[in-house]
């Protein structure tokens, strides 16, 4: 009963700051993250030949590169050349940049797989390049996109717990912080474990319930589990 | 940056020598990922309610908790609390393979399920029990689907890899950590540190290719 | 005719998928070296038959012996003794994918058989040359036509030494030049004596060689008897409207 107590008042408070923490790195970084994706891959696929290489650059060096040592690259590296972040910043920064690369990947084989008669059909009606590639081509290659894009959404709350390493104090650094202030490691990393859990849950049935929603006859769509 | 560089060659091979601790917690996690993924895809595809049941939730668990979480609730709570010691290197291969035998019986389980449903059939109206047939003929043809599949998971864990510096397992990151922290280094050492996970994704990516196209099956393409 | 039991005996055999009742009570009796042959319309549950004699679809209701004796499908034992016994061809063949012709038949016989190897691989490359393909055993199921993938798949079944054969439609996923490859082998096993049930809509090469043919239609056998009655002079209605369909099919593609 005394342990119920304790969690609740004195845990629970301080691992609350700490989800709303993790969402408040997770949301922005989502949405950065997913721009940058559809840029770079409508790039790598229609860009002139120097956006594309640069967008090929960037993404083999963000998906290359481990989350990690991006995080330290922006946190401990900028400074270096005179560069100073916060280490909300810089993990909102990491975050956003990195998964960016993986949704480019997606929009770009998406993108790919759109059938070469739209292109050529919405020429034929006087659409220009430009206009036809986001008013066709996206529409059709979101479709085909999202479920990678959505399971980068979950793999990113879940790396959002990097951002600890870089002194961001979210979700799992509360609990860290927590654990080793009152000795109780198993009890506290289980209950941050099980917040991940119901967040990653949420998360996937929100995106299954989106998917659904914008599906048409014709784009198949696998399920998330 | 000159003075930087040659800081960098000085201390090169230590960092270095991190590949040879990330490449055995790498390949061990894979391994033991392996074999319980194969397991695990078994028992989802071919076992009964419960134990389909069960193997779903184990997935969901390892696949819904961070990495990092894991390895600080393995290491500092579970592990301590049955007062059994490992190293952060044992405990940072189990937890990798844990989590990837989670991701791997996904995959296997994905492979078992494209072959057509005529080959267990087949294998039954020649009189195979179903465990022969799962051994003899649905394994080999699910393995060998599943090769791209591995291909990305390693990528994966090589590069989850550096999280367990968190633990204190000297990998590459941990070692680059180091002597950035002596150096004052920081930026470019954590670029070197980058390359060489792209360099050991690239070099695996290519000996995955050569395994694929090894045992590949004449003709067969799907 | 000196042994008068049935080598296979198909009682009241029942099946439905929810709804869909796909065969309402089937019997039918095989003697040793007879050919029967079933003949009807898509969907009318033949498929289904085959795959419930081989218990590869598990039936609702009825019992099937061999030789007299009542299989119980749910010991292991007993039915994978069973469907050695009773050789099985799909019309899609299903071989296995990942190994080449000779240990598509090489695989029965090593591991469940348990054979010696080497016996094993005798006998393995005795049935690809019955069915003429000892010079394509080391090709890949993808390596190979479709008249040869049913012709080692005849020779995998043939492997185990099986007192029945059950064959279900097996030209029909071939190009018609294929046919006749797999027809020529299906005829030397007729008159090697083969016990066989094939099911097919190739009327003409099934009255050759049925001793006795059933029009099933809608999950039941409407009308059995001698090829010459069921295909030129049916009783009902049914049967000779499909049969004159059918021939019509026939003479006109060949």
């Amino acid at each position: 009963m005394d342990e119920l107590l304790f969690l609740r008042q004195e845990v629970a408070p301080e691992l609350l700051a700490g989800v709303w923490m993790s969402i408040k790195l997770i949301v922005p970084s989502a949405i950065f993250g997913f721009f940058i994706g559809i840029v770079s891959g409508v790039f790598r696929v229609y860009g002139h030949p120097v956006l594309k290489r640069l967008a090929g650059l960037y993404v083999l060096f963000f998906r290359g590169f481990p989350l990690l040592v991006q995080l330290y690259l922006w946190y401990f590296g900028l400074p270096r050349i005179g560069i100073y972040l916060s280490p909300f910043a810089a993990a909102v920064i990491g975050f956003s940049l990195c998964s960016g690369a993986y949704h480019s990947e997606y929009i770009r084989g998406a993108l790919l797989s759109v059938k070469k008669g739209q292109l050529l059909a919405a020429y034929s009606l006087g659409f220009s390049k430009i206009r036809a590639v986001f008013s066709i081509l996206l529409p059709q290659a979101m479709r085909r996109a999202l479920p990678g894009n959505g399971n980068e959404f979950i793999y990113l709350i879940k790396y959002s717990s990097l951002a600890y390493m870089v002194t961001c104090i979210e979700l799992t650094g509360k609990g860290s912080i927590l654990a080793n202030f009152y000795f109780k490691y198993l009890e506290i990393f289980a209950i941050v474990g099980a917040i991940y859990l119901v967040m990653v849950s949420i998360a996937t049935w929100g995106l299954n319930y989106l998917e659904d929603r914008i599906a048409i006859p014709g784009f198949g769509r696998p399920k998330y589990n | 940056m000159l003075q930087g560089f040659i800081v960098i060659s000085e201390n090169l091979p230590y960092i270095l020598g991190g590949i040879w601790v990330t490449l055995t917690v790498v390949v061990g996690a894979l391994i033991m990922g392996l074999s319980l993924g194969l397991v695990l895809s078994v028992a989802q595809v071919y076992g009964s309610r419960v134990v389909r049941r069960t193997v779903g939730v184990y997935v969901w668990f390892f696949r819904g908790i961070p990495l990092l979480v894991l390895l600080f609730l393995f290491y500092f709570g579970i592990l301590a609390n049955l007062q059994i010691e490992l190293s952060p290197f044992i405990v940072s291969i189990i937890v990798l393979g844990l989590i990837s035998s989670a991701y791997q019986s996904q995959i296997i389980r994905g492979a078992i399920l494209s072959l057509p449903e005529g080959q267990l059939k087949a294998a039954r109206s020649i009189g195979m029990s179903d465990s022969k047939a799962i051994v003899f003929v649905i394994l080999p043809q699910a393995i060998r689907l599943s090769i791209p599949g591995w291909t990305n998971e390693y990528t994966i864990i090589l590069k989850d890899s550096a999280v367990t510096y968190a633990l204190g397992v000297t990998e590459i990151l941990a070692r680059s950590r180091h002597v950035a922290e002596r150096t004052y280094q920081h930026f470019w050492i954590y670029i070197l540190a980058g390359c060489i996970f792209l360099l050991l994704t690239y070099v695996g990516t290519k000996l995955f290719q050569i395994l694929e196209e090894k045992v590949r099956t004449p003709g067969y393409t799907q | 005719m000196a042994d008068q039991t049935p080598v296979l005996r198909i009682q009241n055999i029942k099946k439905s998928y929810g709804d869909n009742k796909v065969l309402k009570g089937v019997s039918l009796e095989l003697n040793r070296g007879g050919i029967k042959v079933v003949i009807g319309p898509s969907g009318g549950g033949k498929s289904t038959l085959l795959h419930c004699i081989n218990f590869l679809v598990g039936l609702d209701e009825g019992r099937i012996y061999l030789n007299g004796k009542e299989i119980i499908h749910n010991r292991k034992r007993e039915l994978t003794a069973y469907r050695q016994k009773v050789g099985m061809i799909f019309q899609d063949f299903n071989l296995f994918d990942h190994l080449n012709a000779l240990h598509n038949v090489l695989i029965g016989p090593v591991r469940v058989k348990k054979l010696p190897k080497s016996e094993a691989r005798e006998r393995a490359v005795a049935e690809l040359e019955r069915v003429g393909l000892r010079d394509h055993m080391t090709k890949y199921p993808a390596e190979l036509s479709g008249g040869q993938k049913q012709r080692v798949s005849i020779a995998r079944a043939l492997a185990m030494d099986p007192e029945v054969m059950l064959l279900d439609e097996p030209t029909s996923a071939l190009d018609p030049e294929l046919i006749g490859e797999v027809h020529e082998v299906i005829r030397d096993l007729a008159s090697g004596g083969m016990t066989m049930l094939l099911v097919t809509h190739e009327v003409g090469f099934a009255s050759s060689l049925a001793d006795e043919i059933f029009f099933m239609e809608d999950g039941k056998i409407v009308e059995q008897g001698p090829p010459q009655k069921i295909l030129f002079n049916a009783e009902c209605d049914r049967t000779r409207e499909f049969c004159a369909k059918i021939g019509r099919l026939h003479n006109n593609s060949s």
